[in-house]
């Protein structure tokens, strides 16, 4: 947990670092620097364009976490109020948003945000609110079971008859105990989104190819992989990095020994 | 039986429905108009009448509940459009590039159902053992490396250092290497699920009278726990699929392999919308069949359903 905290501080920190400077222009191409070697003035050295490597990875870095961001983001706060406002609504209204967010899960979230790529272009924006958007389903089923598994505790009922108005008994009493677990939750799934969009940007619908991306670098390098491999590697490596670190972070080794998604199984009650 | 199946098919046809609607309202708002594309594609004179043509050849005039009918109609019986790149229709491409797409992602996913088992039944019969190590180890590893960059660096290793492949030559070995990497990542989760559920099984009643009988801790996890975890993997196989459908599709990209995941981003260049609404079908097809036929296994193979059904 410790090694996973200073890790994630450092990347955090690079990753920051990245959207205000970097050592050189990503852009710049310098034919003559062409596959330079690893040196003080390119620390991971340059690609086949003689592009600075590390300046490249330090923008992808910056990229990377704007997503991460927002697909978490959408994912916390559409989740829980939808979860919590189909809760307090009940009756017919509350099966049609659960049937709605049931439906997201019919097409991957990866599928719903090529289609998005395919159509608005691929941008840290366009994906993060495509991959937030389509992930929001499974959110919202666990929030509303949170929300009636709290609006069933004796406080609530309490509260209830005291005659609390239903916005105060949402904000008050209900969301207060369930959002953690819906962070949590929310978080564990963090890395996945680091993976699918290092993918979206690997297939390269829609993407714009000028902005470096660890997976479009990849998809860039992938023929040097014969002469070049570390070209390809330092990519990889981060994206490896980011996502074990997010995962670590959401999902301690107690819960990783029991199977990695603690929050994620569950058998269906039948229906 | 019947019954089920019916009811599964129901459901399942009533999902397809609205996701279908969904995927038709998304790409309707579609920023460029794919009749101009078209016209520049075919080079065709950007006439008023040539425009209307194409419009009411392809359905695109008319309000949009009016298009959407249409195009459902034309769906369910066949028609769905052709592709601007090579005028071909768009099911005829589908149905050609289908299999390759199919062998990697089911494929995959049926071998790493069976590497799962005896993995976790080794990491399950000594916690905390070698076996078990392994086995968290690798579920850790491939939830944080994408199958694609695996691949490449397969790639590197097996084409370049020991010369036993040849990348991007789109042969067997390539499809089966692809279908390998889809495994391993399933294959981690599948076995994590796989012992988790046996190990929970170990602090039953049921499992501590087989241990007082006297069978040793092996038969007794394999006579009476298997089958329970084997129902926890299959419910873990369905929200495998969806990811398997995204790696195929980054390894289709990464190998050149020609499914349909390619043919969509060869097309997507062209703003073929009739693919892309196709693919968001075809996925959505193959999801709702991998959980029916996971929802009617376990409810066919579980006691537990059987007892509460009949």
């Amino acid at each position: 947990m410790r090694r996973g905290a200073v890790l994630a501080v450092a990347l955090a920190a690079l990753a920051l670092a990245g959207a205000v400077w970097q050592p050189h222009d990503p852009d710049a191409v310098d034919m003559l620097a062409r596959h330079a070697a690893p040196s003080l003035s390119h620390p991971l050295g340059t690609d086949h364009l003689g592009r600075d490597l590390a300046s490249r990875m330090l923008v992808a870095a910056w990229r990377t976490g704007l997503v991460v961001v927002i697909v978490g983001a959408i994912g916390l706060a559409g989740g829980s109020a939808l979860g919590t406002i189909a809760a307090i609504l009940g009756g017919w209204r509350e099966r049609l948003i659960l049937r709605g967010a049931e439906l997201f899960i019919v097409v991957p979230t990866l599928v719903w945000a090529l289609t998005a790529a395919a159509l608005f272009g691929l941008s840290p924006l366009t994906a993060g609110v495509a991959l937030g958007l389509a992930g929001v389903g499974p959110y919202a089923l666990f929030s509303n079971a949170l929300t009636h598994r709290v609006l069933g505790q004796p406080f609530v009922l309490a509260a209830t008859a005291l005659g609390a108005a239903r916005l105060r008994l949402m904000l008050r009493h209900v969301l207060p105990n369930t959002l953690p677990l819906i962070f949590a939750y929310v978080g564990s799934q963090a890395g996945q989104s680091v993976i699918a969009y290092a993918s979206l940007a690997f297939i390269g619908l829609g993407a714009d190819p000028s902005k470096p991306d660890w997976g479009s670098m990849l998809y860039e390098y992938r023929m040097f992989v014969f002469d070049r491999p570390m070209l390809t590697i330092w990519p990889g490596l981060a994206i490896a990095a980011v996502t074990w670190t997010l995962n670590r972070i959401f999902d301690p080794p107690t819960a990783a020994a029991s199977g990695g998604a603690g929050l994620n199984r569950g058998r269906r009650r039948p229906s | 039986m019947g019954r089920h199946v019916l009811a599964i098919g129901l459901r399942a046809a009533a999902s397809l429905l609205a996701v279908s609607a969904l995927a038709f309202l998304v790409i309707a708002f579609m920023p460029s108009d794919p009749v101009m594309i078209a016209i520049r594609a075919w080079n065709l004179p950007a006439d008023p009448e040539t425009i209307a043509g194409l419009r009411a050849q392809w359905g695109l005039d008319g309000p949009l509940p009016a298009r959407y009918l249409r195009w459902l109609a034309g769906f369910v019986t066949g028609d769905w459009g052709r592709t601007f790149r090579t005028g071909e229709p768009v099911l005829a491409e589908f149905a050609a590039r289908l299999p390759l797409s199919l062998s990697i992602g089911l494929g995959g996913l049926a071998f790493a159902c069976v590497a799962a088992v005896p993995i976790g039944f080794a990491a399950a019969l000594r916690p905390e053992g070698a076996a078990d190590r392994a086995s968290r180890l690798l579920a850790v590893t491939v939830q944080a490396v994408p199958a694609f960059w695996l691949g490449l660096v397969l790639v590197w290793v097996l084409g370049v250092k020991l010369r036993v492949i040849q990348p991007f030559s789109g042969g067997p070995t390539i499809v089966l290497l692809a279908a390998g990497l889809v495994a391993l990542h399933s294959a981690g989760m599948f076995a994590r699920v796989y012992r988790r559920d046996l190990i929970e099984q170990t602090g039953q009643p049921h499992f501590r009278t087989a241990l007082a009988k006297g069978l040793d801790r092996r038969r007794a996890l394999w006579r009476h726990g298997h089958r329970g975890a084997i129902y926890a993997m299959l419910s873990a196989v369905r929200s495998e699929a969806g990811w398997a459908i995204g790696t195929t599709a980054a390894l289709e990209v990464l190998f050149g392999l020609p499914g349909i995941s390619q043919f969509l981003v060869q097309s997507i260049s062209a703003r073929d919308f009739f693919v892309l609404q196709a693919y968001v079908m075809v996925v959505a097809v193959w999801m709702l069949a991998v959980n029916g036929a996971i929802e009617l296994a376990v409810r066919r193979l579980d006691p537990r359903w059987r007892e509460s059904q009949s």
